[in-house]
């Protein structure tokens, strides 16, 4: 047989495998990334926040609605989830201001070296591992209309991204992702701990 | 030099060699396509279109070409597979390190973490590995001496 016969039974061999492998595979990806999820934050779609409105992370008696505290009301995805949003540095600062809850998704030691002020610590790696229920657990504690904002160390950086999507399929209605992580955060100068 | 190439055990021990190191690199990956996809995404270097399908793919190509490399059978395809995918990952890892990307390999664990230094090590190894498929492609099978056509006698 010709080598390039040859050349293309294998290739057609492993991309068969690749994508049966895929099918079965409960992690399984789309065959075309989402653009969107791993795009920058688009400056022209950013959200308007109404004067004077204060998020509270904590309040759990809010009714669940699809309506965020903002107002905004999301739209579900074909997966029942409604999709995280990509922020610039201003409107993650301007949230920051409005007490939303920022979430850390770099890992423990590289939290406790350095965070947003006020944010709260929740590793990838670790969150993505738990059950369903243990998941729901962890975020029975906050508010799913409040504001959420989930960082990591900066822009090549997915962990932010998917921990943002874990944590909305929880039926969490404004996560949002900021991209540009602690670093950006730093550069400006805004406020981090210790 | 070119007897010691075709040496039929020297040819065996390198096909091995090239064989373990793809289905090494290549295991970890199989079931895992949405963290290889994200350790090809860290290159900025496929189109964001292509990136799924490579991850979903390339492991795959890379398990056959090391399986069928042991096994000794397309050698001259597998050979240049194996060519083929090596010269991509030099030009994507070469791509990065001269970009300054900080990024992990993704070449053998998709959990480890390299620097810049480790990036020109894979590279190294990656020429290596090449230098190898060439060698099986170009001496794998000895040229068969043409005999000469029969003439016949017609009398």
């Amino acid at each position: 047989m010709k080598t390039g016969k040859q050349i293309i039974i294998i290739l057609a061999i492993s991309i068969l495998a690749g994508l049966s492998a895929n099918a079965i595979n409960p992690k399984g990806v789309s065959l075309i990334l989402d653009k969107n999820k791993y795009a920058p934050a688009d400056t022209t779609k950013q959200k308007q926040i109404p004067d004077g409105f204060v998020n509270d992370p904590y309040d759990t008696a809010t009714k669940k609605t699809n309506k965020n505290m903002l107002g905004y009301e999301g739209k579900k995805n074909r997966e029942g989830f409604i999709e995280p949003e990509n922020i610039t540095v201003e409107l993650a600062k301007n949230l920051f201001d409005r007490n939303a809850l920022f979430i850390d998704a770099r890992v423990k030691e590289e939290y406790d070296s350095s965070h947003v002020k006020n944010a709260i610590n929740f590793p990838y790696e670790e969150f993505r591992n738990k059950g369903y229920n243990e998941k729901v657990e962890i975020m029975k504690r906050y508010n799913k209309d409040g504001i959420i904002v989930v960082y990591c160390k900066g822009d090549k950086c997915e962990m932010s991204i998917d921990l943002a999507y874990e944590i909305a399929k929880l039926g969490f209605n404004s996560v949002n992702i900021y991209k540009g992580g602690l670093k950006e955060w730093k550069a400006k100068g805004f406020p981090t701990q210790p | 030099m070119k007897e010691f190439f075709e040496n039929k055990y020297f040819q065996i021990g390198l096909r091995v060699i090239l064989g373990i190191i793809f289905i090494y690199a290549s295991v970890g990956k199989l079931f895992r396509a949405e963290d290889f996809a994200k350790a090809i995404l860290r290159y900025e270097f496929l189109p964001i279109y292509f990136v799924n399908i490579m991850a979903i793919i390339m492991p795959w190509v890379e398990f056959f070409t090391g399986t069928l490399l042991i096994l000794g059978i397309f050698k001259k395809a597998t050979s240049i597979i194996a060519m083929g995918s090596l010269v991509a990952f030099i030009i994507a890892l070469s791509s990065a390190f001269a970009r300054g990307l900080d990024i992990s390999c993704g070449c053998f664990s998709l959990e480890e973490t390299s620097s810049k230094g480790d990036i020109i090590y894979r590279i190294i190894q990656d020429i290596f590995m090449l230098i190898g498929a060439i060698i099986v492609f170009m001496f794998s099978e000895k040229k068969k001496i043409q005999e000469p056509e029969s003439t016949e006698v017609i009398n």
